[in-house]
This record gives C-alpha cells, sequence and structure tokens, in this order.
C-alpha cells in the first residue's frame, strides 16, 4: 500500500515527548538496599521472574461463545486485495514488565518490578511516539511480614513500595512462603502494566478521533476497561488461545480456517471483564504448520443495538483487512512472528530501548 | 549560505563493542539529514568538565544503514518472494543512519578525553574555522590564508584555506596533487590554486611566481586565455575571493623543431607569438649539465677527469698547448668539434705514445663523442652556434607564471631542461637574485620523473633535492601524478599538503591509503570532477572541498581555437619570428633579405635577432648577410638568329 495511502488516512498524533528517565534500575536499587540494610543480593540480574515458572499456568480450555453476526460460527472470506485495505490502524499500543528479586529480607523476596507502556502511531509508513510512555519502577515488598526498620528502609529507597501481602477479596494474607510471594509480586507486576496500558489507550481514545478511522491497536484483550471495551476506535489483538471460544464444529471451522478468513463475530463475555466482539482472522498460511499458526483473535467494541446486521459483517472485515495489512513486514526474529504484528513489536523494541 | 541550524541532528552514541575514543566517535542521526562521508560536525557534550561542556569536531569517515530486519531471508519471507509486494506494507521497518567521525579537535584541548556523549550539530562557517585550525592563520592581520575550494554540506558553504607558511614555506611547503588522467583535475587544480596563490599570497612575505613545465599535450599552454565558466563557477570565485580572469603575465618558452624553423610546441598559431620564446642553450649552458646526459656506465673517472679539464680549462678561455699549432677560444660546440678534431690529429701525429696530459686517447675520442652528440641528440635545443635564449634570469616578475614546453621533446631534452631550469633557479634563489622571492615549479608526471623505484636520475636527485630543501630557498614543488604510491617516498613524504582527485581503486588499495576509511576510500574512487580531498598540516583529518572550474580556456578547446601553424618555410619561419619584434617585416622583404643564404647563418641570424631585440629589426636582420653579394637580377642577353637548317642528306653542312 502507497505511502500517501496510508498517510491520508492517518489523523497527525500529538509531538512525541521523551519517555521518563527511569527512576531507578535493579543495580542502583540493590546497591542502596545493600547499603541500608547490609548484606544482600550481587548485580547479577540473572533472567526474569515473568520468564521462570512461577505458579500453575491457567489450563487450556473451550468456551462455547454467543455468536452474534448469523447464528453459528462459520468462515468469512476477507477481501485481501491491497486495495481494499483501508489504513484504519493509525496507532499501536504495548507494554512490558519485567521482574527481579531486588534482596531477600530474612528469605522474603522484595521484588523491583518495571512497567512500561507506549503508543506508536504511524505518520506516513513510519511509527512515532505519542504521548509520553510510561516508564514506572516499584519494589513489591510483603509488607506484613517484614520489620518496621526494613520498612521503613524500603520506604527510603527511593522507589515506590507496593505491598503483596494485601488482603485479597477473601481478606487472607498471603503466607510468608518464598514462591508465593514472588507468584503475588509478579501478578501485581502485571497489573500495574496492565494499568499503564489501560492509562494511555484511554487517553488516546478520549483524545480528538474520529472512531476506526484512527483506530488504535491494543496488544491483548480489551476486556479489562469498561471505555477501551466500549471504544469503536479500539481494536485488541489476542495472540494466546489457552482460551478457546469455539467448540465442536465450530472449532473445526476456526482452526480450518485459512489464510485471509475470519471467522463470524461471536460476543464474549467473561465473568467481571467488559463483553466484547470477538472474531478469529487467519494471518498466515498455516499449510504445514500446526492449526494455530497465524492465528489471532479480534476484539472490538459490541455493536449497538440499533445498528444493522450488515454493518457488523462490514466492520469486522474491514478490521481484518487492516489486521491483515500488517502481515508485512515481519516480525522476526521474534518467536511470535506469525501472530506478532510489526508495529507491535516495534513497541517492545522502543521499551526495550528506554527502559 | 543557509544559517547553521541551532537544533541538533544526531546524538552521539557509543557501544561496549564500539566505544568512542578520543579521536573517534559515532553519532546517529534521524534518516532525513543532509550530511555525509566528510561533513563536519560539532558536538556539544552532555557532561561540563572543568566547568565548561566540552566540544569536539569531527569529520564523517563512515556510514552505516541498516534495519532492525535480522537476515534478508526475513525481507524475502515478509514479501512472499516477490519484490513488488514491498510497497502493500503499511509500516516501513525501523532503520538507522549511524555514522563515524574522526576527531578534528577538541576544545579544550587538555585533558584529552574520548568524545562524551552529546548532542551532534552541523558544523557553520566560524566552525569549520575552528575544526580545521584555520583561525590561527585567518586573523586580521596576520592572514596567511589561501583559499583551496568550499566545503559543503547540508546547505552549508565554507571556504577552506591553506596557510602560505605551510604551502610556500618556511614552515612546511610543497603540494602533491593524485588523480586519475582525463579528469580534468590535476591540472585545473594546480591552474586554480596559483590563481588563488597569485591573489591571496600576503604581500608582506614577498613576490612569488611560477615555473610549469608542460609534459603533455597543449595542457599549459592557453593559460593567458579566458576559459569558459558557469554561473556557479563564478559564485565560487567571488566566495573565495579570486578574481574569475586568466593569468596576466604568462611566459612561453619552448625549445626549436629539429629542423629549426619553429618552435616544438602546440602553442604556433600567429595571434599567440607575443608571449612564446625560443629556448635555446648552447655550449656554456649545456656542459655544466652535461652529466644528465651522459651514461654513467659509459663516462667512468678518466673522462669525468677530462670533462672537467675542458669545462675548467678549454671552454671560454684562451687555450694553448705545445702540442696544437694555434690557441682556441671554445664559445660553441662546434669550436669544441674543432679542438678536439685538432688535439687527436696532434697527439696522433706525434708518435710519442697515447696520452695526451694524462688522459689517455681513447678517452679523449669518448668524451668527444659523448659531448659534441649532445648538440644531436638535443637538437633544436642545443645549438652549434653562440645564439643562445633562455629563461629571464634575474628578472622574474611577481605573479608571472613561466611555461617551458617540454611535450614535444625527447626524454634526453626534457631532463637536460629540467635540471638546468631548477638549478639555476636554486643558484639564484641562493643568492636572492632571481627577481621573486618564491619560486613554484610544478611538474606532471611526477611517477615518470621521480619515480619510487629505478636507478638514480640527475632528475630524480634534483627533484629530491626541491623537496628536502627546496622551502628554507623558497623554491616550491607542485607536484602531480596519477598514482602517488610510484613517486619516492622522499618526495611525497616531504610535500607538506596532498591534494587527491578522483583515485583509482588499485592505487587506493596500495598501503600508503590504509589510513583512510573504506568509505572515504569509496568516496576517493567516485569524485566528480572539481571535487578534491585535502591534506594540510593543519588538518588533522582530511577534508573534501569543491573548486571551481579555472579561469583559463582549456587545452583541448585552446588547441581548437588557435590551431597549429602549418611547418613553415625557412622564410615563413624567419618572418613569423621576426614579426614578433616588428609587425613590419614582410614575407617579400625576408625572401629578397636571406636569397642565396645559407640556412644555418639565415637561422642564427634569427636567433641573434630575437636575442638582441634591437630597434631596427630589419636593419639588424639585414647586417648579419654584408659580406654576401646581394643577387640581382642579370639582364637576359638578345637572343642569335637561329642558324640555318641543314639539309638530313647534307654531310657537308652546306
Amino acid at each position: 500500500m502507497s505511502e500517501a495511502r496510508h498517510g491520508e488516512t492517518a489523523p497527525a498524533p500529538p509531538a512525541a515527548q521523551p519517555a521518563a528517565p527511569p527512576a531507578a534500575s535493579l543495580h542502583v536499587v540493590r546497591r542502596r538496599l545493600r547499603e541500608l540494610l547490609q548484606g544482600g543480593l550481587g548485580d547479577e540480574a540473572g533472567a526474569p521472574l515473568e520468564a521462570q515458572s512461577l505458579g500453575t499456568p491457567e489450563a487450556p480450555r473451550l468456551v462455547s461463545a454467543q455468536p452474534i453476526e448469523g447464528h453459528a460460527l462459520r468462515a468469512v472470506r476477507t477481501d485481501t486485495a491491497p486495495d481494499a485495505a483501508p489504513a484504519v490502524l493509525v496507532a499501536f499500543l504495548d507494554g512490558t514488565q519485567a521482574s527481579h528479586v531486588a534482596h531477600y529480607d530474612d528469605g522474603l523476596p522484595i521484588v523491583l518490578g518495571r512497567v512500561a507502556a507506549v503508543v506508536r502511531a504511524r505518520r506516513g509508513r513510519t511509527l512515532h511516539t505519542w504521548a509520553r510512555p510510561i516508564v514506572e519502577h516499584r519494589l513489591y515488598a510483603p509488607c506484613a511480614h517484614l520489620s518496621p526498620a526494613t520498612r521503613a528502609v524500603l520506604a527510603s529507597a527511593g522507589v515506590p513500595v507496593v505491598d503483596t501481602t494485601e488482603p485479597g477479596p477473601d481478606g487472607t494474607v498471603p503466607a510468608p512462603h518464598p514462591l508465593a510471594l514472588l507468584e503475588r509480586a509478579v501478578h501485581f507486576v502485571q497489573a500495574d502494566r496492565e494499568r499503564a496500558e489501560r492509562d494511555l489507550a484511554e487517553r488516546w481514545c478520549r483524545r480528538d478521533g474520529d472512531g476506526l478511522r484512527a483506530a488504535l491497536c491494543v496488544d491483548g484483550s480489551i476486556q479489562g476497561s469498561e471505555q477501551l471495551a466500549a471504544a469503536p476506535c479500539v481494536i485488541g489483538i489476542v495472540k494466546s488461545h489457552r482460551t478457546m471460544y469455539a467448540e465442536g464444529a465450530a472449532l473445526r471451522t476456526v482452526l480450518a480456517l485459512a489464510r485471509g478468513e475470519r471467522s463470524t463475530v461471536f460476543r464474549v463475555s467473561v465473568g467481571r471483564r467488559q463483553p466484547v466482539a470477538s472474531w478469529y482472522l487467519r494471518l498466515r498460511d498455516p499449510a504445514g504448520r500446526d492449526p494455530m499458526w497465524g492465528l489471532v483473535r479480534l476484539e472490538a467494541a459490541l455493536p449497538d443495538r440499533g445498528d444493522a446486521p450488515a454493518a457488523l459483517t462490514q466492520r469486522a472485515d474491514a478490521i481484518s483487512r487492516a489486521v491483515l495489512a500488517e502481515v508485512s513486514p515481519l516480525s522476526l526474529p521474534d518467536a511470535r512472528w506469525d501472530k506478532l504484528v510489526y508495529p507491535i513489536r516495534d513497541c517492545e523494541q522502543f521499551l526495550r530501548a528506554v527502559c | 549560505m543557509i544559517a547553521s541550524s541551532p537544533a541538533p541532528f544526531g546524538r552521539v552514541v557509543a557501544t561496549e563493542r564500539r566505544p568512542n575514543t578520543a579521536f573517534e566517535f559515532h553519532f546517529w542521526t534521524s534518516l532525513d539529514t543532509p550530511i555525509g562521508i566528510g561533513t563536519i560536525v560539532r558536538v556539544v557534550g552532555d557532561v561540563p568538565v572543568g566547568g565548561a561542556r566540552p566540544t569536539v569536531y569531527g569529520v564523517v569517515t563512515e556510514g552505516f544503514a541498516y534495519t532492525d530486519l535480522q537476515t534478508p531471508l526475513h525481507d524475502v519471507l515478509g514479501h512472499d518472494g516477490s519484490p513488488e509486494n514491498p510497497g502493500y506494507a503499511a509500516t516501513a521497518r525501523a532503520e538507522i543512519r549511524l555514522y563515524t567521525a574522526a576527531v578534528l579537535r577538541q576544545i579544550p584541548e587538555e585533558p584529552l578525553q574520548p568524545v562524551p556523549m552529546g548532542e551532534v550539530f552541523l558544523a557553520d562557517d566560524a566552525d569549520v574555522a575552528v575544526a580545521l585550525r584555520m583561525d590561527g592563520y585567518l586573523k586580521e592581520g596576520a592572514r596567511t590564508g589561501v583559499p583551496v575550494g568550499v566545503y559543503r554540506a547540508g546547505g552549508m558553504e565554507s571556504p577552506i584555506y591553506l596557510d602560505a607558511d605551510f604551502l610556500v614555506g618556511p614552515e612546511a611547503a610543497h603540494l602533491n596533487i593524485s588523480g586519475v588522467s582525463g579528469l580534468a583535475t590535476k591540472t585545473s587544480a594546480v591552474e586554480w590554486l596559483l590563481a588563488s596563490l597569485f591573489a591571496h599570497f600576503p604581500a608582506e612575505k614577498g613576490s612569488v611566481a611560477a615555473i610549469c613545465f608542460n609534459v603533455k599535450g597543449p595542457d599549459l599552454l592557453f593559460l593567458d586565455q579566458p576559459g569558459k565558466l558557469d554561473e556557479a563557477d563564478l559564485a565560487l570565485y567571488e566566495r573565495l575571493e579570486v578574481p574569475a580572469r586568466p593569468f596576466d603575465r604568462v611566459h612561453y618558452y619552448a625549445p626549436y623543431s629539429a629542423k629549426g624553423y619553429s618552435l616544438a610546441t602546440l602553442r604556433t598559431h600567429d595571434a599567440l607569438q607575443h608571449n612564446v620564446r625560443p629556448l635555446q642553450w648552447g655550449l656554456n649552458e649545456v656542459l655544466q649539465y652535461a652529466e644528465v646526459l651522459l651514461n654513467k656506465d659509459d663516462v667512468d673517472a678518466k673522462a669525468d677527469a677530462l670533462i672537467d679539464f675542458i669545462v675548467e680549462r678549454v671552454v671560454n678561455k684562451s687555450f694553448s698547448d705545445p702540442l696544437l699549432k694555434r690557441a682556441y677560444q671554445v664559445r660553441t660546440f662546434a669550436e669544441l668539434e674543432e679542438w678536439f678534431r685538432d688535439l687527436l690529429m696532434a697527439v696522433e701525429g706525434k708518435g710519442s705514445g697515447d696520452t695526451w696530459r694524462t688522459h689517455h686517447v681513447a678517452t679523449i675520442r669518448k668524451v668527444r663523442n659523448r659531448l659534441t652528440n649532445i648538440a644531436l641528440r638535443c637538437q633544436g635545443l642545443v645549438t652549434d652556434g653562440t645564439s643562445t635564449s633562455d629563461l629571464p634570469w634575474g628578472t622574474f616578475e611577481d605573479r608571472a607564471v613561466y611555461v617551458v614546453d617540454v611535450a614535444n621533446l625527447e626524454e634526453d631534452a626534457q631532463d637536460l631542461i629540467f635540471a638546468r631550469v631548477v638549478s639555476k633557479l636554486r643558484e639564484h634563489l641562493e643568492r636572492r637574485d632571481l627577481g621573486v622571492k618564491h619560486v613554484v615549479v610544478f611538474v606532471d608526471e611526477l611517477n615518470k620523473y621521480a619515480p619510487g623505484d629505478g636507478q638514480e636520475t640527475y632528475v630524480r636527485k634534483m627533484l629530491l633535492d626541491i623537496a628536502e630543501r627546496g622551502r628554507y630557498l623558497g623554491l616550491v614543488l607542485f607536484g602531480a601524478q596519477q598514482f602517488r604510491s610510484q613517486v619516492h617516498r622522499r618526495v611525497v613524504g616531504n610535500s607538506g599538503t596532498a591534494l587527491y582527485g578522483r583515485m583509482d581503486a588499485d592505487e587506493l588499495a596500495t598501503p600508503g591509503y590504509a589510513v583512510l576509511s573504506p568509505a572515504v576510500k569509496t568516496k576517493l574512487a567516485t569524485l566528480a570532477k572539481g571535487q578534491l580531498m585535502v591534506r594540510h598540516p593543519h588538518f588533522t583529518q582530511p577534508v573534501f572541498v569543491r573548486f571551481p572550474r579555472p579561469a583559463v580556456m582549456t587545452g583541448r578547446e585552446g588547441v581548437e581555437r588557435f590551431p597549429q601553424a602549418a611547418e613553415p618555410t625557412l622564410e615563413a619561419a624567419v618572418t613569423r619570428a621576426l614579426r614578433t619584434l616588428d609587425p613590419a617585416v614582410t614575407l617579400a622583404w625576408v625572401q629578397q633579405t636571406i636569397a642565396l643564404q645559407d640556412e644555418r647563418a639565415v637561422l642564427a641570424a634569427r636567433d641573434r635577432t630575437l636575442l638582441t631585440r634591437p630597434d631596427d629589426v630589419r636593419a639588424y636582420f639585414a647586417a648579419q648577410f654584408r659580406g654576401i653579394v646581394t643577387p640581382r637580377v642579370v639582364p637576359t642577353a638578345p637572343a642569335a638568329p637561329p642558324l640555318r637548317a641543314v639539309p638530313a642528306d647534307d654531310p657537308y653542312g652546306f
């Protein structure tokens, strides 16, 4: 697609602002804690906790979903001709997180977590940072199990402290098992990352936009935010399929999607999360690959009650074509390149550079 | 000139693998930044050192562009193997421009630290002057800058100056130009630089003239004729404050052709004869430099001793010997030959041995052969007679160019001319009586005259002497060659300033260019006409400049516009020569004057007239033939009546 075609649909994003300078690095925090608490870990960072197997992963499952485009899930051919691909995706959002143990206090882990999020908006054919990226560092400490003196030291470390022993919805305080505390810290970091992403995405929605013509493509689900789930300018791309929203014949239909085909739209509503419209889309030819190759699930706001059925089809086709237009350039060498669109990878690369 | 933008266009970067040093640093820019190899940049460090933010000047020596693509195969896969598909990609891959720069100067200069992280700016005029340390010699009241061209980058255009003290001496001296043939780089650069030198050489440093040896074609034969300049050239002349006009004072010298009628030069058109003089030497001028023409293997110590004896005791002296019947005054090759002939006859006729004054007769024969042979080998340049014509030793003019055309001469004659002219220059400069204080000697094809290998020659010795000691005398060598690597290292090594035009890739692969980055070498191999890379003692790194076309007619255009005159008859040659002194001389008058005269006498009379330059040219010329009766027309006697016809069969004739 020519640059002009992309350019004419892309509203000019506000001037990019530099990322906030990192408040702390792992080494700095470790040194500081070593000074304050006499002793501790060396400077070797090691792999982040996210890369370690903490806790039990979510079990793969099949969930029946309610079709809202037609009465049953079926394959729909989207027109993948370049000329038909609208440049609706003008911005992309992704966030990253990294957690490392900064100190063990009497065997209890104190974790330094870093979360970051950025929106990269397309101007012409190149991506530029929209607004100020979010980069935040926090200490995640089991405050309930730490001595007052240690808590005082953490408070003076120059990094915000998050209590990982905060009682849960059932009012229980987690036991001082180091692995449980680590797992809980990682969950807290993940929550902060999702909040950072949500903050940026909601700011995008509040800007002067024109709906789908200036859509923000979010890496992951948009069900976590009421505003995002209802925003016509936000699209979520889900690459993980531990939960498949299809069973029986519908599942076979989804797994048999050919390149450029999408499933019909269905409604996804999980627990207290916001309901959204969703459908599967095959980005790349799965021949000779596993059934999930190049398969993504898209999320968008549910259609208004008064919308005609054809409007939903038209919208799903338009979004699908826009996402299909992002299959090049490839996101190699990323291992998820079959599902990861290049601008999302660009967000990750950007955050890697500034964090 | 576009004013320098205050906004930075790049940032210094350094990684553990590619750290910055005190002499090299790296920076990145946006994709549309107008910089390239050779661009001069200014870095302002982020962190103050000693209370001030350090400033570093550098010149870009290497550039890299790459994307986040890991292998080309990924791009092929991304476009389904079809090059037509890239246009469909909504997003262009992230791309970087990464440059490496060599440090030109750091301020403060102490402590000399690695280049710090900081913002990178495009250098403006003032930055360029500081970066190249030109500020030291462009100060008001002590200005010794000689413009060599303009440096252009990113819309900026800054004049680049050479320091006259380092170009002409005495601090350093000499200039060497390298470049492939046929791109009008070497000759054009020298013509331009001479014009610039004449325009900007500080008056308080004295006078300066140039001697150019035209060694091939018509390259330097039209320096006094205006050339074609376009608007861009004129703008450069104006920017560099050099008059866009040909040289005011140019004098041409060329030997005669072997026949002696006309000069052996392509500048023989009638309209250009006013400043063309013959170069003709006799025994006195040549004998001192005889060793230039003598084969070392041929002339041994005995022969050398005899030659010394002849130089010391015979030539220009009244020489007599008991063996000889009379006293001899040897002033010409003809008289020397006569002396040799009589001496050999006497030695061989006395019957008392084979030696004369310890010189064996065989040695005498050999020296006779070698010396008297010179006039034959250098016919046209060396005369048998006494008429000589030489460069104006002692009356050289300030800002004048003296072109010696040796293009049509044999190698021996070229060597002789070169050796004698340089020797005379050195003698006069040592005595401070040349007429000017500094002389620039331009020699092209240095790889022929001062090669790095091969046997030692007189000419190479002379060039080495200029290169190593000339600057103390004010004798400056501007040398040019296609292959710098083939020129003697001491010649190029002593050249304080070096210019490089487009270079041959093979030449760039030689060790002498190893200090240049691959990008600079590639740029050198692709330089356009009018572009040069300059190395100068003040510049810590080479700088690329653009110079205007010389304001003189090119050799090719000159020979088309002023075609060479046809080989003249004796009468026409004499007429043409005398007309340079007296336009009233006509061919008819010359024909009448020299009728029945011996050709050698006529040519000698012409040469003497040209040398003397008398007020009454015709009278002086004609006076040299007074001993010969002017031919007159004898009236034909009335024809006798024819005899009566005799019958064919009348045996008695009646």
